[in-house]
């Protein structure tokens, strides 16, 4: 083996050393990414929004000053 | 003074109607009232009273027929409001726990167990908000 070879290989060898490096430095520093990655899971069941408790809400609130007078104006139909 | 011009006005208006006598229409309120005070009757937040313990026909029937009343009030009402008959009810037992239920009377919301009220204001239904 000539001392030609023999530099050639030790080149490859080095090569073959970094680059394995490299990928090792890679993988490592994407760990914490991995880390903070948000897992988005889809719900079993559907999304149900619920407007019927607000309308029903505002309805009853707008509602009370007629109860106080229904109330005032029938005594005998709400006794304490 | 309108207080008392209206208290007996009322029935001496139901007796002019033929309506009913006065014994009658005192004792049964009264009956009913009674029953207030000692916990076997009482409002509920769907705007009716309800039975929430053992007691006489008299006091039954009567309170049956205080609902049929009230039902009727908040049937006129949700038609000249456009509203469901529950929505006045409902807005009406916001009022009746807020302002009239007292304490030591008891009262229930939606269907869970009756509860004495205390000398702090009942915690009401979230669609009461702001009933005063």
């Amino acid at each position: 083996m000539t001392q030609y070879h023999a530099n050639r290989r030790e080149d490859r060898r080095k090569r073959f050393l970094a680059r394995r490096a490299g990928g090792l430095a890679l993988s490592l520093g994407m760990l914490p990414l991995l880390g903070g990655c948000i897992t988005v899971k889809a719900p079993d069941k559907p999304i149900e929004i619920n407007l019927n408790v607000k309308v029903q809400q505002e309805v009853v609130v707008r509602l009370q000053k007629d109860a106080q007078d229904l109330i005032k104006n029938n005594p005998e139909l709400f006794p304490q | 003074m309108t207080r008392r011009t209206s208290f007996f006005a009322l029935p001496l208006g139901l007796i002019a109607l033929g309506l009913v006598s006065v014994p009658a229409a005192l004792a049964q309120s009264g009956a009913v009232a009674s029953a207030m005070t000692a916990g076997t009757v009482g409002e509920q937040a769907d705007g009716y009273l309800g039975l929430a313990g053992s007691v006489g026909a008299d006091v039954r029937s009567e309170v049956e027929a205080i609902n049929i009343k009230r039902r009727a009030a908040y049937t006129d009402l949700a038609a000249k409001r456009g509203v469901t008959v529950a929505d006045v009810a409902a807005a009406t037992g916001c009022q009746t726990l807020a302002n009239r239920v007292k304490a030591g009377q008891v009262y229930r919301i939606g269907t869970g167990a009756w509860q004495t009220k205390g000398a702090a204001p009942i915690a009401l239904p979230s669609y009461c908000a702001t009933a005063n």
